[in-house]
């Protein structure tokens, strides 16, 4: 693999370093040193589409709104739900601490809660009446109260002894639990400081060595899938019409141009830019979100370019039928929605019920999402995936057949 | 009598219940200019797009240079240039980008800039296309459709909106094209533009031909019905004191 990753590089740096070369030289002696040179008629088909998809990569460069939904727009989904899950990936609770006691010792007792992890302590709620009224926005899961005596060294005991009291609301009875357990482990901890005894149960907890997936590795794929859903079916679905109400495809169709040469265009154009704007996606995920790619880039490049054919076929086939936009934007919001929030690009699918997993499995982005974080964070190859690939292949055939047979020129 | 490029045989066209075009039959010459002049509705447009290989043939055949139109498409669309009524192109694509694609949908490889000279655009090589005004827009737009060296060569209403002086420059580059040996078909509802420009002329009328000659000739039967103007003619109208004025060359 490797050694093939260099060949491909270097050729593609001679290649350039050629052009440039060639650019070089003199204007006035290349024209009439290069003759045009004649080609087989099968060498025509592709110098068609290999001009029509240079042009219009060009063109892309040139156009300030497709370059902010390339580049920018993924990104902006990027930040926002990677900051969302970005936190570490514990859990912690919004709580508020009432301490009505002047013991030092509760003061010292809030201040160790203080530096737990899993607690994220409000400090400007001071009052029941702000507590209560932020427990039922649900802006906080629970109010600890800390009474007068708390912490107070009763007269004929050795030690300060005390009752803290977990509030919560109906719908943070999960929240309070765990919380009064952590809080129970906090105080029995001190209880064996202060009063030695020795327990014969005890729990301790231990990480095991096993690299897991954290939260960000779904969200991350989950936004490539959703960066490949809008490139792929917004782009087309939005082009198409105005070039049919522009007359574009129609002063084509006047050529011998063929669907499949102009199909074969677009999609070289969309798999170069879609790959552009998913490895800008990756090198902030990576600078930003720390994600790991331990898998190799070369399959996931592969990987994603064949993804985003497949997704690109729906809308080829929405845009290259509708004859305008009121005809394609509710058919692609049929179709779009469904695979946004079933196909695990906002959330996992493993969250979902498993009767819906197994549905949701043969929708056309579920693979895409899956194979990339198998890929990407997992270190699969290529050859691991089939069932993705599988499901994909079969869908690329059924798209593209629609596609090739409700295309309009006009 | 120079060859027959284009033949047309009882060519028809029927949506739903409504004929368009109602079995016409023609022949374009090699080399000449045949205008299809008519009023909105006549069937002019649906008449191209049938021979064009836009629109299906429901009776009757097209050959062009004997290939025929419904049973080789791409064939012809190879050998025919396209002007539609209101030309369309991507923007934010370079004049010369544009012309290398359309050299390319016809499979040829070719040197933008030569042919943007031609048509007066070579400053402009590096424009897009939306920055061009309406005269340029049409002379770029014939220069697309004849990257390819086509036979024959397919106008539809080509001054339409245009201002005088576009509108002449026109003419003379349709002469131009017609001098090179290619045949143009244009449609038109001006009679002053098939006069001064078509060799030969038909007129269409609700989906039939109802005349067919050259512009010279409708005039002399016409007139040998004894048809008399009644009004006096101008020895010159208001066009031409504003071309006088403004002058007949480019205002590019």
């Amino acid at each position: 693999m490797r050694l093939l990753e260099i060949i491909i590089i270097a050729a593609l740096v001679l290649r350039v370093g050629w052009r440039i070369y060639r650019r070089r030289q003199p204007t006035g002696s290349q024209a009439p040193a290069k003759p045009k040179r004649s080609l087989s008629p099968w060498q025509r088909k592709w110098f068609t589409i290999w001009v029509f998809f240079s042009v219009n990569i060009r063109r892309l460069f040139r156009d300030r709104l497709a370059l902010f939904f390339t580049f920018l727009f993924p990104l902006i989904f990027l930040f926002v739900f990677g900051g969302l899950s970005g936190k570490g990936g514990g859990t912690t609770f919004n709580v508020a601490i009432i301490n009505k006691s002047q013991a030092p010792y509760a003061k010292q007792f809030i201040a160790q809660l203080d530096k737990q992890k899993v607690f994220k302590i409000d400090k400007s709620v001071t009052s029941f009446a702000v507590a209560n009224d932020k427990m039922g926005r649900g802006e906080l899961d629970a109010t600890i109260e800390f009474p007068q005596d708390f912490g107070v060294v009763r007269p004929g005991q050795a030690n300060p002894s005390g009752q803290a009291i977990v509030h919560y609301t109906q719908n943070s009875q999960s929240a309070a639990t765990t919380l009064t357990s952590v809080l129970q482990a906090e105080v029995q901890g001190i209880n064996t400081k202060l009063v030695h005894t020795t327990t014969p149960f005890t729990v301790t907890s231990k990480q095991t060595n096993e690299r897991s997936l954290s939260s960000f590795d779904y969200t991350f794929t989950g936004l490539l899938g959703f960066a490949i859903l809008g490139a792929g079916i917004f782009g087309p679905i939005n082009v198409f019409p105005e070039l049919k109400k522009m007359g574009i495809l129609r002063r084509l169709h006047t050529t011998p141009l063929r669907v499949w040469q102009y199909f074969l265009s677009v999609m070289l154009g969309n798999a170069v830019s879609g790959l552009m704007s998913l490895a800008v996606m990756f090198v902030v995920a990576i600078a930003l979100f720390h994600l790991k790619v331990v898998g190799n880039y070369l399959e996931l490049a592969v990987f994603l370019a064949f993804s985003i054919i497949v997704i690109l076929g729906i809308g080829l086939a929405i845009g290259g039928w509708a004859r305008n936009e009121r005809q394609a934007a509710p058919l692609a919001n049929i179709v779009v929605f469904p695979m946004m929030f079933l196909s695990g690009t906002f959330f996992p699918r493993f969250l979902m019920p498993h009767w819906l997993q197994n549905i949701t499995t043969f929708m056309p982005l579920s693979p895409v999402i899956d194979g990339a974080r198998l890929i990407a964070t997992e270190g699969k190859h290529l050859t691991d995936i089939g069932p993705q690939l599988g499901i994909m292949a079969a869908w690329l055939v059924l798209v593209y057949a629609i596609a090739f047979r409700v295309f309009r020129w006009e | 009598m120079a060859e027959t490029i284009l033949e047309v045989k009882n060519l028809r066209k029927a949506y739903d219940d409504v004929v368009a075009v109602d079995g016409i039959s023609f022949e374009v010459k090699k080399g000449e200019i045949f205008g299809i002049l008519g009023p909105n509705g006549a069937g002019k447009t649906t008449t191209l797009e049938m021979i064009e290989t836009l629109r299906e043939i429901d009776n009757g055949t097209a050959t062009i240079d004997g290939i025929n139109v419904a049973k080789h498409p791409y064939e012809i669309r190879g050998m025919i240039g396209v002007q539609p009524q209101t030309p369309g192109f991507q923007d934010k694509t370079k004049l010369t980008e544009l012309i290398q694609m359309f050299a390319a949908a016809y499979g040829e490889r070719v040197d933008p800039k030569q042919f943007l000279d031609e048509v007066n655009l070579g400053e402009k090589a590096d424009s897009f296309v939306e920055n061009l005004s309406g005269g340029q827009k049409q002379r770029f737009s014939i220069v697309t459709a004849l990257v390819h060296s086509p036979k024959v060569f397919f106008l539809d209403e080509p001054t339409t909106g245009l201002d005088p002086q576009a509108r002449r420059n026109l003419w003379n580059l349709i002469k131009e094209v017609r001098d090179r040996g290619i045949s143009v078909i244009l449609t038109t509802h001006y009679m002053d533009e098939a006069e001064v420009l078509c060799d030969r002329v038909a007129i269409m009328d609700q989906g039939k031909i109802i005349a067919l000659d050259t512009p010279k000739k409708l005039i002399r039967n016409l007139l040998d019905r004894g048809f008399k103007k009644e009004q006096h003619v101008e020895q010159a109208n208001l066009e031409d004191v504003f071309i006088d004025m403004t002058g007949k060359g480019l205002h590019v």
